[in-house]
């Protein structure tokens, strides 16, 4: 097959990904994978580099939404080829690239034994991509979720971080039971606003643990 | 409406990506001027690009039309195909007012450019296809003009396509000076927006594809470049493009034998429009350059041979099978002149680089297979590393050889193939410059 990145021919690759989860075909060839660049331990809810909580959950800690989140951490650094990656994904709408991080995922998620809650898309946005791209990556992994949330007809994009850190209820509970603990996920982070704007609304619910894996930390 | 006429007549365009407002292009649909149709036909082949394999037509579930429905990846990078999106193209037949061209050209032909020019507008004026075989530096470009003139002037819409950004970037300043009042655009991969109407249009072949029923002539440059040359693709979209009695000149300095068997008529120029020969290459073993790199030192000869035109201040390039590669040598090399540039595929510097090497500016260039045709630097030098590698097939050895002596004031330049062992493209491009050079001088 051709890689779903660069489109050159691929020969099949054995690598321990193939060995471990031989159900999640590696998509890309050699050379797109190791353009991406893997978030290094670092602040223990983001995965922003350097030591112990970055400036920036730092800062959050001084508000309302101080402790909301207990763990959390980021797969990947946004750089040129994430750039280029989210860029085909997302707003070219090429659906099959959900898979291209479905080992990642499901080696991170596996094991995990509270609800995966994914981020979700509002109606009107979801209907313009087609489909729903935090969802995909879930289910190219082949892990189970839950939707708890409903989200309003407005985005973040755009956004400085305080218009999002003054952004109430853009999300709300669907009504399904939740449980004691919960894992948010989302395909990219950035100001850590949807997160936590999310987080809130659990946690008004009654959930006692929020952890957050994000694919990319921007 | 005039201007969804000009922009839409011979187009096929996702509706939900025009530049028009939506109430002006839903009454020209309505009013029937504008043709809507799906964008996946028979829900498997894509209307656009025309791709029908399974690994490139992909089924999702769509939350716009809560169904199952196909996208199109092979041509996803012009704004995605799928079963419910929409195209759009002009149905009533064209009321645009011919223009008035003028032909502005200093130069002049040889004989033989002027009898290969001759014989395109005979062929022109059959509808038939032409094969113009020309080796690197003929002239090809010339002689294409007085027929490109005569079709414009009959109001024909004419078309050159070239595989490659970088002979449409080439080509395009060199036709607006000599036709100076025609509306010519240059369509490639982000070119910026250009209004009305285009006679004359100079696009990437895979522009092409969003086109339908458009050209009166179609020329392609370079047939035999990649990616022309691999993608069926891409030559579905040359027949779509044009319209379906529209000849077809094909120009080649290495035509495949089939190209040759299939287009009967061609003129051959196997003289460069200085009159000087092609310059031979010459084959230097080059043992373990691999490793010699991957150890951080390049090889001893190349050394030699760099630092020899860094002497003589001959601006050089120097053709690498890889990027990889190009990335492992570019350090090494900039010890040795830190002005010394990379270019490959993915550099969006590449023209500043090459404009740099062709003011004389830095000394030379390494470079990936990308600028194998289309430029010209007077003096330039060339060596290939890895001559035997298959990327390197014979039309591309000629191609590289083809980029030296080719001006009049230094018609002989040095070409080398560094190898680490002599493969049969190797001879077979030698050969096919010998047999050429003899043929120019019979």
């Amino acid at each position: 097959m051709n890689c779903y990145l660069c489109d050159q021919g691929m020969s099949t690759q054995v690598s321990w990904r193939s060995i471990f989860f031989n159900e999640l075909q590696e998509v890309v060839c050699l050379r797109c994978r190791a353009g991406f660049e893997p978030a290094v331990p670092g602040c223990p809810i983001c995965s922003a580099p350097g030591e112990g909580k970055c400036a920036d959950c730092c800062e959050w800690e001084t508000t309302e939404y101080a402790g909301l989140i207990d763990a959390g951490k980021s797969l990947y650094r946004y750089n040129t080829a994430m750039k280029e990656y989210l860029h085909q994904y997302k707003f070219l709408k090429d659906i099959v690239l959900s898979q291209v991080f479905a080992a990642d995922l499901r080696e991170a998620l596996y094991k995990q034994q509270t609800m995966i809650v994914p981020i979700p898309m509002n109606g009107n946005k979801l209907k313009e991509r087609t489909f729903p791209q935090v969802d995909r990556l879930l289910d190219s992994a082949a892990l189970p979720y839950t939707h708890l949330l409903e989200k309003k007809e407005i985005g973040l994009g755009g956004k400085s971080k305080s218009d999002r850190m003054a952004l109430q209820d853009i999300f709300w509970w669907n009504g399904h039971p939740v449980p004691e603990k919960v894992l948010l996920f989302d395909d990219l982070y950035t100001t850590g606003s949807t997160m936590r704007l999310a987080a809130q609304v659990l946690k008004d619910q009654g959930v006692k643990e929020i952890k957050i894996l994000s694919l990319i930390r921007a | 409406m005039k201007e969804i006429e000009e922009f839409l007549t011979g187009r096929m365009w996702l509706r939900n990506f025009t530049p028009f407002p939506k109430e002006q292009l839903d009454d020209a649909i309505l009013t029937g001027k504008v043709r809507v149709s799906p964008g996946i036909i028979d829900g498997k082949q894509c209307a656009r690009c025309l791709e029908k394999s399974s690994q490139k037509i992909v089924p999702f579930f769509c939350a716009a039309c809560q169904s199952v429905c196909h996208y199109c990846r092979h041509c996803i990078k012009m704004g995605r195909i799928s079963s419910c999106t929409e195209l759009i193209t002009w149905a009533f037949p064209s009321t645009i007012t011919p223009q008035s061209h003028s032909f502005f050209w200093n130069g002049s032909l040889t004989p033989m450019q002027e009898r290969a020019s001759q014989e395109v507008q005979q062929s022109l004026s059959q509808d038939k296809d032409h094969l113009v075989y020309a080796v690197c530096g003929a002239g090809k470009t010339e002689l294409l003009f007085p027929a490109i003139y005569g079709a414009l002037k009959k109001g024909l819409r004419v078309c050159i396509a070239a595989p490659r950004t970088d002979v449409v970037l080439e080509l395009s300043p060199r036709l607006r000076a000599v036709f100076p009042s025609t509306t010519i655009h240059s369509l490639y991969g982000n070119s910026p927006e250009q209004s009305g109407f285009a006679p004359l249009v100079i696009a990437t072949t895979h522009q092409l594809y969003r086109f339908k029923d458009a050209f009166d002539v179609m020329i392609v440059d370079e047939v035999d470049a990649f990616p022309y040359s691999y993608d069926p693709a891409l030559r579905r979209a040359v027949s779509k493009a044009k319209k379906e009695m529209a000849p077809i000149i094909y120009v080649s300095a290495t035509p495949s034998n089939q190209l040759l068997k299939q287009v009967p008529n061609s003129s051959q120029l196997f003289r460069r429009f200085h009159g000087f020969p092609l310059p031979v290459p010459q084959f230097r073993s080059l043992w373990g350059y691999e490793k010699d790199f991957s150890k951080g030192k390049i090889p001893a000869k190349l050394i030699d041979w760099v630092d020899d035109k860094i002497n003589k201040e001959q601006p050089f390039l120097v053709f690498f099978p890889t990027i990889e590669l190009i990335e492992k040598a570019i350090g090494l090399f900039k010890q040795r002149h830190p002005a010394i540039e990379a270019v490959h595929s993915k550099d969006a510097d590449r023209k500043e680089k090459v404009m740099k090497l062709r003011q004389g500016q830095i000394p030379g260039v390494l470079t990936s297979t990308i600028l194998e045709r289309g430029i010209t630097i007077p003096n330039v030098q060339v060596a290939v590393v890895g001559a035997d590698q298959p990327i390197f097939d014979a039309a591309a050895l000629i191609q590289i050889s083809g980029r030296s002596g080719r001006a009049v004031d230094y018609p002989s330049g040095e070409v080398v193939f560094f190898h680490n062992g002599i493969v049969w493209q190797m001879d077979k491009a030698i050969k096919l410059i010998r047999s050429y050079n003899k043929g120019a001088r019979g």
